[in-house]
């Protein structure tokens, strides 16, 4: 892997990552309502005395930019609201919750990040072995019956949204049939016998979200690499591999799925972004107790320092996630040093 | 719809609490010596975030402290004042006192105290002359404020004397609960109030330390909080329940799911639909109590005036107000709105306090032509189009809107906007994101008053008092949202306060009831109802409180629980067969103790998560490659 | 923005040709394509002119029925909790949710367009500058942003019930924000359509007679780059009704301009999963289905048709 390739990458996700610091500053102003009345939230009788004081713990009193302008004309100050803001988050200090009262969003989010690392990193696995196979078959047999199925099939996955997928199965296996539990992901307060029962209550929580967010992904991954696939076959270094003679077998697997991997597998990465918004409602609709179940009840509290340290957290993940994604994969293949 | 508490920036205090513990049979080693620890387990859709009660603000989080925690004087059945933290009490004048019962032990085994009564109120009296002004959320500090409380000291182990400023008895009624000095008195009032710039104290060391029948010993914030029961209670009566579980729910369909299939007890907060379906459920059955609070129509009766941002002159005019009143029928949206559970708005006091709640003398009823008579006389005459003129000669025009986190007033403003329409005024009805209305809503000369109309709710206490702050003339700029300004309602206001005679305080209530009905500042909606519904063939002995329109839980303090019985042994439960050692860790890593609020989990998190996912990438990446050779 | 992009939504710069009309016909020549246009047609004319079909949009005032009464002869899709005929809402959902997936979709395109051509054509650092920042809008979760700006747009906008071309403001902010955090796919898509022009010997002809660099974009490259709008567009119309679908069920419609979405959600408050009241989600979640649907056919039909190689590498 050259040198440039790397600088190219990290220069690249650290722009992205202070995009991301920047636009939640800049929401964390625009937010409704006055700052100070906001952070006050909840507080009755609120005094001049104590707006004041919330202004100045805040720095609302300073200047938001580096470089402002006033009579005198251009100040240049290093006490302003955004770099402070920057220095607190690099800091990895978020701010308040409205809600958690007295919890640092930092803390709120870790209550919250494994059951969402489980569920979506389980999720994403599972449908992209089976959304890959799926789609590469139909691809191979294009115009099969697998094809013809799998394809409708993957099509109307990709067209339901996902909580619709996850509240129709919750009707049918929870309330319905009664299969599995209907919230959470673990019955609250059980002490368990042993490791194994934990384990067992938690997959029979588990089985219904994972499923949904499968399918809802199986479909999409089944369309891209059916579509990749296809293409590949029609290439010309396939037509040649065929003229030489070689089984279709050999031809899929040497040649065509080599190939058409490539390019979904960076589709894919790139959506991972879109596949968060999915993963939110599925959990809201099973109460699952992860980010997406909390950047909803956020947003009904309009607590807003809680969202947007969700926001924070899922970009920079799914930022870093492709980096890494890229660095290692450029470490390994030869074809992308370039 | 109306499970939300409407706590907005006032005091209001949450009546009743969403609070769902069930009972699932759990297994408690440390009480389950031979048998499995009976659960119950009550749902709710608020958030559970709070176990130090100075940042309570929802319902659920005043339940979780009335249970770790005794008030000085706890609510009985009809929310008269029974021994709690004291045993009795004497008032001579301005000076209380409070007798603590000898021999009490806090639940770690300490004494409790007369002195822990001591330090308690003082932290309120000491926060009062910070910056902040109050502690935490500021909820709890007016209980002690409004009663007059100047000084509390501990004359010995036993005797709190207490004096007020004024003679009156609504320290009997404080919703402050007790907090053992041994162990908060290690942190600073700024740490305890949850000041700014220092590290706050959460009381999430557990087990918490209180006097209360339950104490908090698990806390998944945001998920559930467990409590097990107090070794050391004082009660001669307790509940069956070994343990009480208080779990969230993002959605409260989803809760009455859970009821259905035995996963909890208690649901709190359903809907009027579900409640309907309840009904004919076997093994569960539904109460519907009355909310100590209401929905209303607010105006702005500043107006266009100086410092207002009202439309027009016409919304100070207590003329038009009244006839207003005619064009809005409240049983339509009890119907409509609250699916028929509910009683329909008059005065400023609801029904829920039987004593106080006087209804109007002439009420108004549903009248279009009524409201256009009255309009006309008042000088609201149509134009030609048949749009009604102000006495500016411009036309009608009214903004409405609504708090985001109250969709349900959507329903209310359609009906408004035909209603109004009909008398030829134009309703621009629009809903405003909360803390932007927060803002619009506030008074000269701390925010714009820029608004026309508004719909949203109050939740009252025990007493009535707090209800009655927001039309206060000093409250505005503050906690008033009308900016309704009467010299007589000021009197009165502090007449009633300092008056311990129930007749005389009565006819100064009765009063205050009628002139805001008159002058209609706020046109009452509704009055909300709380509907309820639980499992009956785990436990038996479920209490309302109050007696008439109350719920056996989320009520006021602790003494619905204390009343549940038994009805059958615990079915095993299927993923934890026998009573157990120590917990085992989640497999999953995931957070079961409150440690799990540590940063570094975070940052393991966040790591985990980047690691998942590009390991999958470079998984499937990486096969090509391989495969190629 | 989503996987039905990723599959058919970056044609190469071959055989774009034929007009929008003839275009069409070929569309509907293929069975997909007539399917899934069949399947929009529909739907179109019912968002259209629902008055034709079901009278005005029913309120809680003027609601006929009875509370969440199941399918009837008289209310052949049942009623919902405010007595409103479900049918009535459904296909005045349909006006709502295309009309904001269409503006939206115009909105997207057309800051994706600009963007595109833009840095395509000038490339150096404004292309740097520009795909950086689509770059950016590409991988993060656009959705969570979504929620965020949501409200603050809400205020900054203000209140009111004003209307634009029949829409709330409410919804209108809805269509901002989902043209603000979907151009991103279609930026990338027409910039490397632009590269390739630029290239071309037309351009260069434009340029030495001395053409402005605006005169060139808007005469020259824009009409060869026009299908690929066109179809990249069908793809961004599918991904913005889910949005909006998504949105108005974490709470963020309008109840006085019931989308289907916004229907979906009401049902949830309700509570009708649990109460069995599938008429009440059952319609809007079929509708959206066929919708999406429908248009990801006629996108893949229509990538096909405008990409005989099926796809260009990327």
């Amino acid at each position: 892997m050259s040198g440039s390739y790397l600088a190219r990458r990290l220069s690249s996700a650290l722009f992205t990552i202070a995009l991301i610091v920047v636009v939640n500053f800049i929401l964390f102003r625009a937010m409704p309502g006055s700052p100070e009345r906001v952070i006050l939230r909840g507080t009755p009788n609120v005094t001049p005395a104590q707006l004041e004081a919330a202004r100045e713990r805040w720095g609302l009193n300073d200047p938001i930019f580096p470089i402002s302008f006033d009579a005198g004309g251009v100040v240049v100050s290093g006490d302003n609201q955004f770099f402070k803001f920057v220095g607190a988050t690099v800091a990895g200090d978020l701010g308040y919750s409205f809600v958690a009262r007295g919890q640092t969003v930092g803390d709120v989010l870790a209550q919250r990040i494994w059951p969402t690392v489980i569920l979506f990193g389980l999720g994403e696995l599972v449908a992209i072995v089976l959304g890959l196979a799926l789609g590469a078959y139909s691809g191979w047999r294009r115009g099969g019956r697998v094809d013809l199925v799998g394809n409708g099939v993957s099509l109307v996955l990709y067209s339901t949204p996902y909580f619709l997928l996850g509240m129709a199965l919750l009707l049918v296996f929870a309330t319905g049939l009664r299969w599995f539990p209907t919230f959470g992901m673990l019955t609250a307060g059980v002490t368990y016998p042993d490791l194994g029962a934990r384990l067992v209550d938690f997959l029979a929580h588990l089985a219904l979200p994972l499923a949904t967010v499968s399918l809802g992904l199986v479909g999409q991954y089944a369309i891209v690499m059916r579509s990749s696939i296809v293409e590949t076959l029609s290439d010309d270094y396939v037509t040649t591999a065929r003229g030489m003679g070689l089984s279709e077998g050999r031809i899929l697997r040497h040649h065509a799925l080599p190939n058409a991997l490539l390019p979904t597998v960076s589709l894919i990465a790139i959506n991972l972004g879109y596949v968060v918004a999915g993963a939110i409602t599925v959990e809201v609709v099973f109460n699952w107790p992860g980010l997406g179940t909390l950047a909803v009840e956020a947003l009904t509290a309009r607590d807003y320092p809680v969202l947007q340290g969700v926001f924070l957290l899922l970009s920079v993940s799914v930022v870093l996630a492709n980096l890494v994604a890229d660095l290692i994969y450029g470490l390994l293949d030869p074809r992308v040093r370039t | 719809m109306a499970q939300s508490a409407r706590v907005r920036f006032g005091r209001a205090l949450l009546a009743s609490a969403l609070l769902g513990a069930t009972l699932l049979p759990a297994g408690v080693p440390a009480l389950a010596s031979n048998h499995e620890p009976l659960v119950l387990r009550a749902g709710t859709d608020q958030d559970l975030q709070v176990l130090n009660p100075w940042n309570s603000v929802v319902v659920a989080d005043f339940e979780v402290y009335t249970l770790n925690y005794d008030l000085l004087v706890n609510f009985g059945q009809d929310l008269e004042p029974v021994p709690g933290f004291a045993e009795s009490w004497d008032q001579d004048g301005t000076t209380w006192t409070f007798h603590i019962r000898p021999g009490m032990n806090w639940s770690d085994g300490e004494p409790a105290t007369a002195d822990d009564v001591a330090y308690t109120f003082q932290l309120i009296l000491d926060a009062v002359d910070t910056d902040y002004g109050c502690l935490g959320q500021c909820y709890l500090d007016g209980y002690l404020l409004n009663a007059g409380v100047t000084s509390v000291e501990a004359t010995d182990a036993e005797t709190v004397v207490i004096e007020t400023e004024f003679e009156n008895t609504l320290l009997l009624q404080s919703y402050v609960p007790i907090l053992p000095e041994h162990v908060w008195s290690e942190y600073t009032l700024e740490e305890i109030g949850n000041h700014e710039g220092v590290e706050p104290f959460l009381n999430d060391d557990l087990p918490v330390v209180g006097t209360g029948p339950y104490q908090a010993v698990e806390f998944e914030p945001g998920n559930f909080i467990r409590f097990a029961r107090n070794e050391h209670d004082w009660r001669d009566e307790q509940g069956a329940p070994d343990e009480v579980i208080i779990q969230h729910f993002s959605s409260i369909d989803t809760a009455v799911q859970a009821l259905r299939t035995g996963e909890i007890d208690y649901v709190r907060g359903i809907l009027a639909d579900q409640f309907d379906a309840l009904r004919n459920e076997p093994d569960i059955a539904v109460v519907e109590g009355i909310a100590n609070g209401y929905t209303e129509l607010s105006f702005n009766t500043g107006g266009n005036s100086e410092g207002y941002g009202g439309r027009t002159a016409a919304l100070s005019d207590p003329a038009f107000r009244d006839a207003l009143g005619y064009a809005i029928d409240t049983d339509a949206l009890v119907e409509a709105t609250l699916g028929g559970y509910g009683t329909p708005g008059s005065t400023i006091i609801p029904p829920f306090h039987t004593r106080w709640h006087v209804p109007p003398e002439n009420p108004r009823t549903f009248d279009l032509a009524e409201a256009d008579r009255r309009l006309t006389a008042a000088g609201y005459v149509l134009d030609g189009d048949g749009r009604r003129l102000d006495k500016d000669g411009n036309q009608l025009n009214l903004r409405l809107t609504w708090p985001d986190s109250e969709a349900e007033n959507a329903t209310n403003a359609q009906f408004m906007v035909e209603w109004f329409g009909d008398l030829g005024i134009e309703i621009d009805a629009a809903v405003t994101e909360e803390g932007a209305l927060i803002d619009a809503v506030t008074g000269p000369p701390n925010g714009p008053a820029d608004y026309d109309l508004y719909m949203w709710g109050w939740v009252g206490d025990p007493d009535p008092t707090s209800l009655l702050n927001f039309f206060r003339t000093e409250e505005i700029g503050f906690s008033s949202d009308s900016f309704y300004s009467n010299e007589r309602y000021d009197e009165l206001f502090l007449l009633q306060r300092a008056e311990s005679d129930e007749e005389q305080r009565l006819a100064y209530l009765t009063e205050m009831q009628e002139l805001v009905y008159a002058e209609a500042p706020y046109h009452i909606l509704y009055y909300d109802a709380e509907l309820h519904a639980y499992r009956t063939d785990r436990f038996g002995g479920w209490t309302l409180q109050p007696s008439e329109g109350g719920t056996p839980l989320f009520g006021y303090g602790s003494f619905g629980y204390t009343k549940l019985t038994s009805l059958a042994e615990p079915t095993p439960e299927p993923s934890s067969a026998a009573p157990s050692g120590a917990a085992s860790p989640p497999p999953s890593g995931g957070g079961e103790t409150p440690a799990s609020t540590d940063s570094t989990l975070l940052i393991l998190g966040v790591v985990a998560l980047v690691a998942v996912i590009a390991v999958g990438l470079v998984l499937v990446r990486r096969r090509p490659s391989t495969e190629e050779e | 923005m989503t996987a039905a992009d990723a599959a058919f939504g970056a044609p190469a710069p071959r055989g774009l040709a034929g007009s929008p009309v003839g275009l069409l016909v070929r569309l509907v020549r293929r069975p997909e394509g007539a399917f899934g246009a069949l399947i929009l047609a529909v739907f179109a004319v019912l968002a259209i002119a629902p008055d034709l079909f079901v009278g005005p949009l029913q309120t809680a005032v003027t609601a006929p029925g009875t509370r969440l009464s199941p399918p009837s002869a008289e209310f052949p899709l049942g009623t919902d909790e405010l007595r409103r005929d479900m049918l009535n809402l459904t296909v005045h959902g349909a006006r709502v949710s295309m009309a904001i997936g269409l503006l939206a979709t115009l909105v997207t395109v057309f800051i994706g367009a600009v963007v595109g051509i833009v840095a395509g054509f000038l490339g150096g650092r404004v292309d740097a500058v520009l795909m950086r920042i689509t770059d950016f809008f590409l991988v993060i979760p656009t959705f969570v942003l979504a929620l965020i700006l949501t409200p603050i747009i809400r205020d900054l906008v203000g209140s009111g019930s004003a209307q634009v071309l029949g829409i709330r403001m409410t919804l209108i902010v809805i269509v901002i924000v989902i043209g603000i955090t979907s151009w991103s796919s279609t930026a990338r898509i027409i910039r490397s359509q632009t590269l390739s022009l630029k290239e071309r010997a037309f351009v260069d002809r434009a340029r030495v007679i001395g053409a402005g660099g605006g005169h060139i974009m808007r005469r020259h490259i824009l009409p060869n780059v026009i299908n690929l709008i066109v179809a990249n567009a069908v793809l961004v119309f599918a991904g913005a009704v889910l949005t909006e679908t998504t949105l108005s069920f974490v709470g963020l419609g309008d109840p006085f301009q019931p989308s289907w979405g916004q229907l979906l959600e009401a049902s949830r408050t309700v509570g009708a999963p649990g109460l069995g009241a599938w008429w009440y989600f059952v319609p809007p979640g079929v509708c959206i289905v066929l919708v999406v649907f429908a248009f990801t056919l006629v996108g893949g039909a229509l990538d096909d048709l405008l990409n005989p190689k099926r796809r260009g590498r990327r």
